[in-house]
């Protein structure tokens, strides 16, 4: 919401500079990112650069793992099994997370089941999931699915227990059977934990997929954490980070938007 | 004209403890076709227990509801109920949910054109020509409840049940909407069986006042409003009549307290 029913106060200095900047996303945004670089190139001249290297010797890295195709290929063999955990977490977790929380007998069955399985450290399967599945991509999947599909699974499951019983009595007293009910009041409910959950999936595959790298394929993103920060070369180590980095901003971006697009009656708050 | 009967109705709770809280008993009431009544009491005597049997939401415990002489089982088509709470779908547009009145009654999805032109002319009918394609999040208390009645009425209710459907809203929009409440009345013909706490509504709005005991509710007693309708026509607030009235009703609910 773009509103400025005030005009800008004409005050002098620094005050109208920041009203100016302030109103400005954009220019906010490019200012924030120069402040984070200043501080950083003077942080990084005065400690050895075995500890931070300075911003410059980064980018140069980064541009030079680019032009090998390093960054590039890494980025594309972490990508992949990350995108088919995650999809198959979203689709299985969703699924099971609506059916749990509509069939309470269901739910009280397995929740038990379901509790103690993510209560486990998603670290301690992998050696099961490579004595089953072995070292390959296989085990990569397995292990952001299972990062993945329980978060989300147990959002959607809350959200759909979560059903406005009020609502249901409306829709009851409209004439609408149990199915009508399913449909016009309990999954339009449940919608919103859907993406809360996917977002939390998000976060959670992101870890699975270094993690999984880093200890099991020696591939990707994961095993240029490991392989860099071995051999300290510490300015190459943080081109893999800001590939990092980018996916989860821009994933976090495409499941705001995609709540956006799917819950158009969802009151935006502003503060 | 359709007819509600309650006969020795009676309904009780359990309670946080285990022990039965008997909220009505023995509760016998005709409502004739045609007429708008109204029920007074003060809080926890019953009366929402009382529409929502009427709605066929909840079973009677002992005693039978019937409806046009045919005992009631659950909800019925031939009826519509207005909540205080209103209980509009967050995620339907205005249009939607005052589809849904004709949806899940047909049981299907798709409105007729006819149905949909319905679904149009009662919202206009309502006042809100123009907010088809709003959410309710973006209307007013007043406008929403106004969503509620048009969900109602596009059922073509024979029996109009309301639980005090004006009770949430300030002073000013409750007055307005229950003046278009009696201009809509007059139009559709519907029985009304109105809950309210407040004196003045029931008197103003309706042709027989219900008074009841507090717990367990049983009725206390009945006055009939001889009131000319269509009441907005005058100032039926001002008439000795109303004066009259409110003051023998007061004293009997004061007890009560």
């Amino acid at each position: 919401m773009t509103q400025s029913a005030e005009p800008m106060p004409q005050s002098n200095g620094a005050n109208s500079i920041f009203a100016a900047i302030g109103g400005n996303q954009v220019l906010l945004g490019a200012l924030s990112i120069a402040v984070f670089i200043g501080v950083w190139q003077v942080v990084s001249m005065n400690v050895p650069p075995i500890i931070l290297p300075s911003p410059a010797n980064v980018f140069a890295a980064f541009a030079e793992l680019t032009a090998s195709g390093e960054l590039i290929r890494a980025t594309g063999q972490t990508i992949w099994p990350f995108a088919v955990g995650l999809v198959f977490a979203f689709i299985i977790g969703t699924t099971l997370g609506l059916l749990l929380g509509i069939f309470r007998p269901a739910a009280r069955l397995l929740d038990p089941y379901i509790f103690v399985f993510w209560s486990i450290p998603n670290i301690a399967w992998l050696p099961l999931f490579i004595a089953w599945f072995g070292v390959g991509q296989l085990t990569l999947i397995v292990f952001v699915f299972v990062s993945a599909v329980f978060p989300q699974l147990l959002t959607v499951e809350a959200g759909a227990k979560e059903a406005d019983s009020f609502l249901v009595e409306v829709a009851r007293s409209l004439g609408g059977t149990k199915r009508e009910i399913l449909h016009i009041v309990v999954l339009p409910s449940a919608l919103p934990y859907i993406f809360a959950g996917l977002r939390i999936a998000v976060g959670r595959a992101l870890v699975g997929i270094i993690v999984g790298q880093l200890l099991i394929v020696a591939t990707g993103i994961g095993y240029m954490f490991q392989f860099y920060g071995e051999t300290l070369s510490l300015a190459k180590y943080f081109a893999p980070l800001i590939v990092i980095a980018a996916l989860a901003v821009l994933l976090n971006r495409a499941v705001n938007w995609a709540e956006h697009v799917f819950i158009p009656w969802k009151p935006r708050a502003f503060i | 004209m359709p007819e509600l009967e309650f006969v020795n109705v009676r309904k009780s709770y359990r309670g946080p403890t285990g022990e039965n809280l008997l909220a009505l008993d023995d509760f016998s009431l005709k409502v004739a076709g045609g007429r708008f009544v109204t029920v007074v009491g003060p809080s926890g005597c019953g009366k929402t227990t009382l529409l929502r049997m009427a709605g066929g939401l909840i079973p009677s415990e002992t005693g039978k509801i019937r409806l046009d002489g045919a005992v009631l089982e659950g909800p019925s088509p031939k009826m519509s109920m207005v909540f205080q709470g209103i209980g509009l779908m967050p995620w339907k547009t205005i249009e939607g949910n005052v589809s849904l009145g004709i949806q899940l009654q047909a049981h299907r999805q798709k409105l007729t054109a006819e149905e949909s032109h319905f679904v149009k002319a009662t919202l206009e009918l309502v006042g809100l020509k123009g907010f088809e394609h709003y959410y309710p999040h973006q209307l007013s208390g007043g406008m929403q409840q106004r969503v509620g009645l048009a969900r109602a009425l596009v059922r073509q209710p024979e029996i109009l049940l309301m639980d005090e459907p004006f009770g949430a809203l300030d002073a000013q929009t409750r007055t307005v909407l229950q003046d278009e409440l009696l201009n809509l009345w007059g139009r559709v013909k519907s029985t009304v069986l109105f809950i309210t706490h407040d004196l003045d509504e029931a008197i103003y709005l309706s042709d027989m006042v219900v008074i009841m005991r507090r717990r367990p509710g049983r009725i206390k007693q009945v006055l009939e409003v001889n009131l000319p309708q269509p009441r907005y026509s005058y100032d039926a607030r001002a008439e000795k009549e109303f004066t009259r009235l409110r003051s023998i009703a007061w004293q009997s609910i004061k007890e009560e307290l």
